[in-house]
Order: structure tokens, then C-alpha cells, then sequence
């Protein structure tokens, strides 16, 4: 089964591949080297041979068959180490001079034979020999002991079996061990996600730290699921904050319902009160998929080039009154038309929810002050009031949905505004972020705003950052 | 006033049923787009209430068709769908309004009796004078008179009255000011529209023994005709 499994990775495949590939190598290999060293000593054992012939015949030619017959007796008696063989024969074989006693079987002249020569007392040489015709009737012999080249190349052909097999036995095994590793690891991974699917979504792909494409696979697949496991936390908390917010509501509109049912006469002013209880978790459920759908990038398509300046004037007339009726001083500060690329209504309801917050929170007496201004390629918009502000460990906090500071219980709301505002910011490619006001708290919008390149507003970019002075996050 | 609702759901259809029932309208209904659109095309009708998603022959093409052989009744949209480019859609294929389903009923009957008062008026040249009661507002030269005597408002003020005097006698609410004279169209957050509204009742009511402009509860404003 292991076996089966192991033949089907492709890691195995490739293995299989790369060791025919390494096999094919080390031959060629040893044949290089075979013909430089081996060969070189044939090819000269070889020339010698010819040699001899060639100076064996020209004798011949001088001195007819029996003064080549005294050479040939004059060189075998010269030749101490007896590494050579000569043999000079008539038609039928034989020997009429020379230290072969015989003429080798299927020897045929022009070609190279190697045969064994006996010695006497059982040994042998092997011996590498040329055969020429030298005149009508006569055969010549020319041989050298080969007993070297055989030794060596004995040595050789062990040599070459001994590395072929040692090569392939390593490039087996590492074939096999790369193709278990790589199983291994891919094991890992598939065991991590069974583990995931069972339902235990902590666990995480073990990580090597060497670096190498699995370890990117499996840190992605971690990345990958701490967002499922950020969105699904997420979704958990709305789900929660959901069945928390609304259940109070619905909860008591229902004995007031019961209470309404049990008496005779139910008074108009009560059965309003349950509309208008009805009416608040309407709003929260419709602020809720507003902002699920807003995340959902569902807006993107009607992204359009807008004036940001418009936007802001609007939203700050549509509160200076609210602001006056409080005592509050509204300051709008916008110089210069910004334009960016997004969604107005969505743009105009996240001002709304900020502006709705800076006048709810802001005691009589205070001061909001809404600015709109751009430097280089991001337009920022800020509001800052004078209210409590929010504490720096709550600021991440409020921007989640159903997120009410103790102080913010006693007004009404649903804790959706700033979450809101976060998902149309972030639709829009910008960062929200809540600094100290001291005192108050200072939200800030910054999404990208569009590029122009006309003369007025190179110039009123810079005009715009020198005036507002106010202190950033 | 003589209704057509074309609607699917049985429950919201009663609901709107008897609510303009009791509203003294004459209320025909349909339950599919077929039936309605066969209605609306051989009655009269002052106009039609149509739901966006219906069997047989959806909400949209209805009133494409409609419009298409040149019948002008007003339509009010209904629709679970509730962003800008769904209203932008249904306006596009010829509704005259948008509702958001859940609604109030108070708010359908709002925007029903102006789909109506539009349609009624539109027929004559767009008068440059509006009054109510003894307030007059002189569009030519942006100004306004109660009792003959000059009242100063600011722009949006003067925008804001303007939408009253042309709805005067009926209710809007507050999302119908926010889209009629602000021209957003999102939910108005609690009380910005309410502070406005007091700011110009306190100068066209101030020091008249007759209060023109009064707060409908739970619902929106009345500028008495």
C-alpha cells in the first residue's frame, strides 16, 4: 500500500527520470575516460605493431623470405623480456620462423586479433597481433604481449561496475529519500488541513525555516488561515453582538406586546412606543447589512471621480444647526475642492456617522472642527471635536461593530456608526484612525485622491498644508 | 385616490391594503406581474404601488412596458433592495419613487400622495409663486412673505420650505426631505432633519397665531395647506 502510494508521487517520477538521466551520464563518462587512457595505450600498442610489419617488409623487399627470416631470428633472439611474437609462414600455416609455434586459427590478414599464446607449463600471454601477406605463399605475424592493457582494462571494467553501481545505488536512494521527504511534508500539509476540516482550525502547517517553496506553501496556508480564522472570529462576534443587541429590544417589545394583549383598552401612545422599538432594530439589522455589504465591495462599480469639498460642506450644513441648537461651535475648514475616487452617498454617510458622534459626545460649549485637505496624493479629512474623547486601549475597539463605550450607553445609538465609517474607508482604499485630542478625540480619514496636474491646484496643495496646522496622529 | 398594488407577498399586501383602505383610497390588487400588468394597462389608476421581485413578469419590466405604450401613471417602487444603484435602476426603468422594504406605512402614503400631487400638477406651467395658507414664496426673487411681512432664510432653509410648500397639506418624512433637498439617500441619522425643521418653524410660525408647520409623530412634518 505504502509501496503503491510511493510510485504515484511525482516526486518519485521525476527520481526515476533524474536517475536514468545521472546513468546515462556516468556511462558516457567512463567511456571518455576508457577511450583517452585504455585506448591511447591500444591505439599505441597498435602503431608499434605497424610498425615492426613496415620494417619487417622492407627487409623483405631487400632481402627476400630467408634474409627476413634471419631478422626475424635476430629480434626474437634480441628481444629479452619476450614481448613480442613473431611469425613468418608458408601457404598452408607453417612456421618457417619466429617464436609462435602456430598460426592462429581465423586469422585473417588486415585485421587485429587478440588470442592467448601458451607458454608452456600452463601459463599464457594474451597477445595482440597484425597479419600481413608478404610475398607468393608467405604469411606474416606480427604480435605484442598485451598482458598490461588486459590487466588494466580488467581493472577498469571493474572500476566502471563498482561506480556505476555505487552511483546508482546513491541516486536511488536519494531519489527515494528526496521523494519520501517531499511526501512527508506534503503529508504534514494534508494532515494540518484533515485536522482543519474535523473542525480544529488552530492548527498550523509545521514550518522548516529553511526557506524553500514548502515552507512558502505552508507559511501561505498559515497566513491564509488566520484571516478564515480573523473573518470567522469576525462573523462570531457580529453573530454574538447580534443576538446580544437585538434580543434586549425584541425581548421587550415583546412584554410590552403581552402587556398591551392582557389589557382592554391599549393606549395609542404604548402601541407607537412598539413601533418605534420595532423601528430601532429595523435600523440596527438595515445598518448591519449596510455595512456587510459595503464590505462585500459591492459598491465598486459605482465608484465615480467626486468632489470631496461638496461632501463636506454638505454634511457640516445638514449638523451646524444641531451643532447651534446645542451650543456647539461646527467650524467647517475647506479650502480647496479635493477629488477623489469613490462613492458619494457612502462618503456622505460616513461624514453623517462621524459628525452624528462629535455632536452627541461634544458637551455644550464645545468645538468640532470638520478639515478637508490634501497633501501630495492623499486627501484627509478630520474631525475633531471637544467631547470625552476615547481611551487609547479602546480606539482599535470601537471601530468593530456593537462596540459601545460604557459612557456612550446612556445615548442612543447602536454602536454601528464607526464600523460603518471603517468599511467605506477601507472600501475606498484609505485608513481610519482615532487620536487624542486633548481633549477629545480626533477621527481621520485618509483615502487617495485623485491626480490633476492643473496649475490651481499644484498651488493649492501647498497653501492648504501650511494653513491647517493642527496636530496629526 | 385609485391604487393598484402589485404584490407578491401576501402579508405585506394586506398590510398596504388596508392601510390605504383606511386612508380612503380605492385599492385594486394583483399578485403576480402578469395580473398587474393587465390591470394597469386597461384601468386607470392614479398610481401603482409595484413590488420589485414578482412572479411572471418582474417588477422592472412591468413598468418598462408600461412606459413603453406611453402610460404615465406614476409607479412607486417597492424593493428589498435597498442600495443607490438598485434605486438608481428602478428609477432608470421608469418608477417615479423608491421605497426599501421594511417600510412605514405612513412613509408609503406620504410618497403616494406626492406621486400624486406631482403628476396632478405637472401638466400646467411650473408656477413661480407657492403659497400656504397666508405664506408666500416668490421662486423669481427668492423671497418669502407671511402676512405680506419679508421673512430672511437661509438657502437651505429656503430649499427646505420650498419642498414643504410643494408637498403642503401632506406629510413627508424625514428621508423624503434628505433625498428632496439634501439629495443623499441614506437614513437621516436621529435628529439633524428635526433641528432644521425647527429652526425655520421658529421663523415662519414665530409671532402668527396659526402654526403652519407641525410635526406628524413617528412619522415626519405637515405644512397645512
Amino acid at each position: 500500500m505504502r509501496l503503491r502510494t510511493l510510485l504515484h508521487t511525482s516526486v518519485l517520477q521525476l527520481t526515476l527520470v533524474y536517475v536514468a538521466l545521472f546513468g546515462v551520464s556516468v556511462l558516457a563518462l567512463f567511456y571518455l575516460i576508457y577511450w583517452s587512457t585504455l585506448g591511447y595505450l591500444e591505439r599505441q600498442t597498435n602503431e608499434t605493431i605497424e610498425v615492426e610489419i613496415r620494417g619487417l617488409l622492407e627487409q623483405y623487399e631487400r632481402r627476400g623470405a630467408s634474409g627476413l627470416a634471419d631478422v626475424i631470428a635476430e629480434r626474437v633472439r634480441r628481444d629479452d623480456e619476450n614481448r613480442s611474437v613473431y611469425l613468418l609462414a608458408d601457404a598452408i600455416g607453417r612456421p618457417l620462423a619466429g617464436n609462435l609455434t602456430y598460426l592462429p586459427p581465423d586469422l585473417l590478414t588486415g585485421q587485429w586479433l587478440d588470442f592467448v599464446k601458451p607458454d608452456g607449463g600452463g601459463a599464457s600471454t594474451p597477445v595482440r597481433a597484425g597479419l600481413i601477406r608478404v610475398g607468393p605463399g608467405l604469411r606474416l605475424l606480427v604480435g605484442r604481449d598485451i598482458r598490461e592493457l588486459a590487466q588494466i582494462r580488467q581493472l577498469f571494467a571493474r572500476a566502471s561496475i563498482y561506480g556505476l553501481t555505487l552511483t546508482m545505488a546513491l541516486a536511488i536512494a536519494g531519489g527515494v529519500l528526496m521523494a519520501f521527504s517531499a511526501r512527508r511534508r506534503l503529508a504534514d500539509l494534508n494532515k494540518t488541513t484533515r485536522q482543519i476540516i474535523a473542525g480544529d482550525l488552530s492548527r498550523r502547517a509545521p514550518l522548516r525555516g529553511s526557506g524553500d517553496e514548502h515552507d512558502e506553501l505552508a507559511g501561505n496556508i498559515n497566513a491564509m488561515l488566520d484571516q478564515i480564522q480573523r473573518l470567522l472570529e469576525g462573523m462570531r462576534h457580529v453573530g454574538d453582538s447580534v443576538a446580544h443587541d437585538l434580543r434586549g429590544p425584541l425581548t421587550r417589545l415583546r412584554n410590552r406586546l403581552e402587556t398591551l394583549a392582557a389589557a382592554d383598552q391599549p393606549r395609542r401612545e404604548d402601541l407607537l412606543e412598539c413601533v418605534e422599538q420595532v423601528q430601532h432594530v429595523l435600523d440596527t439589522f438595515n445598518a448591519l447589512l449596510r455595512i456587510a455589504r459595503v464590505e462585500s465591495g459591492a459598491h465598486r462599480s459605482a465608484f465615480a471621480a467626486l468632489d470631496l469639498e461638496r461632501i463636506v460642506r454638505d454634511v457640516c450644513e445638514l449638523y451646524q444647526a444641531a451643532a447651534d441648537e446645542r451650543q456647539i461651535e461646527l467650524v467647517c475648514s475647506v479650502r480647496a475642492p479635493v477629488e477623489v475616487f469613490g462613492d458619494r452617498e457612502l462618503l456622505a454617510q460616513a461624514l453623517t456617522n462621524l459628525l452624528d458622534n462629535a455632536v452627541k459626545y461634544t458637551p455644550t460649549g464645545g468645538r468640532i472642527v470638520v478639515t478637508l485637505e490634501r497633501t501630495e496624493d492623499v486627501a484627509r479629512i478630520r474631525v475633531a471635536d471637544s467631547g470625552p474623547g476615547v481611551p487609547a486601549a479602546d480606539r482599535d475597539r470601537v471601530l468593530q461593530r456593537f462596540t459601545r463605550l460604557d459612557q456612550a450607553r446612556s445615548q442612543p445609538g447602536n454602536g454601528l456608526g464607526l464600523a460603518l465609517v471603517n468599511a467605506v474607508t477601507t472600501q475606498h482604499h484609505g485608513r481610519l484612525s482615532l487620536a487624542d485630542n486633548s481633549p477629545g478625540l480626533a477621527v481621520t480619514i485618509e483615502i487617495p485622491a485623485l491626480v490633476r496636474s492643473t496649475p490651481q491646484r499644484v498651488l493649492a496643495a501647498p497653501l492648504t498644508r501650511v494653513a491647517s496646522g493642527a496636530p496629526r496622529p | 385616490m385609485r391604487i393598484l398594488v402589485i404584490e407578491d407577498d401576501r402579508d405585506v399586501a394586506s398590510f398596504i391594503r388596508n392601510g390605504l383602505a383606511q386612508a380612503g383610497c380605492n385599492v385594486d390588487h394583483a399578485d403576480n406581474g402578469k395580473d398587474g400588468l393587465f390591470l394597469a394597462t386597461t384601468e386607470a389608476y392614479d398610481a401603482l404601488v409595484v413590488d420589485r421581485m414578482l412572479p411572471g413578469v418582474d417588477g422592472l419590466t412591468l413598468i418598462r412596458t408600461l412606459r413603453a405604450s406611453k402610460n404615465t401613471t406614476p409607479v412607486l417602487i417597492l424593493s428589498a433592495l435597498g442600495e443607490v444603484d438598485d434605486r438608481v435602476k428602478g428609477l432608470k426603468a421608469g418608477g417615479d419613487d423608491y421605497l426599501v422594504k421594511p417600510f412605514a406605512f405612513s412613509e408609503l402614503l406620504a410618497r403616494l400622495e406626492a406621486l400624486e400631487r406631482r403628476t396632478k400638477s405637472g401638466s400646467d406651467a411650473p408656477p413661480t409663486v407657492l403659497r400656504a395658507a397666508d405664506l408666500e414664496m416668490d421662486l423669481l426673487r427668492r423671497e418669502v412673505r407671511r402676512n405680506g411681512e419679508a421673512i430672511d432664510l437661509q438657502p437651505r432653509e429656503f430649499q427646505l420650505l420650498e419642498f414643504l410648500l410643494r408637498h403642503a397639506g401632506q406629510v413627508v418624512t424625514r428621508t423624503m426631505l434628505l433625498e428632496g433637498v439634501w439629495d443623499y439617500h441614506f437614513d437621516p441619522q436621529t435628529n439633524v432633519i428635526d433641528v432644521h425643521i425647527s429652526r425655520l418653524r421658529s421663523k415662519i410660525d414665530r409671532g402668527f397665531e396659526r402654526p403652519l408647520l407641525h410635526t406628524v409623530r413617528g412619522v415626519g412634518y405637515r405644512l397645512d395647506g
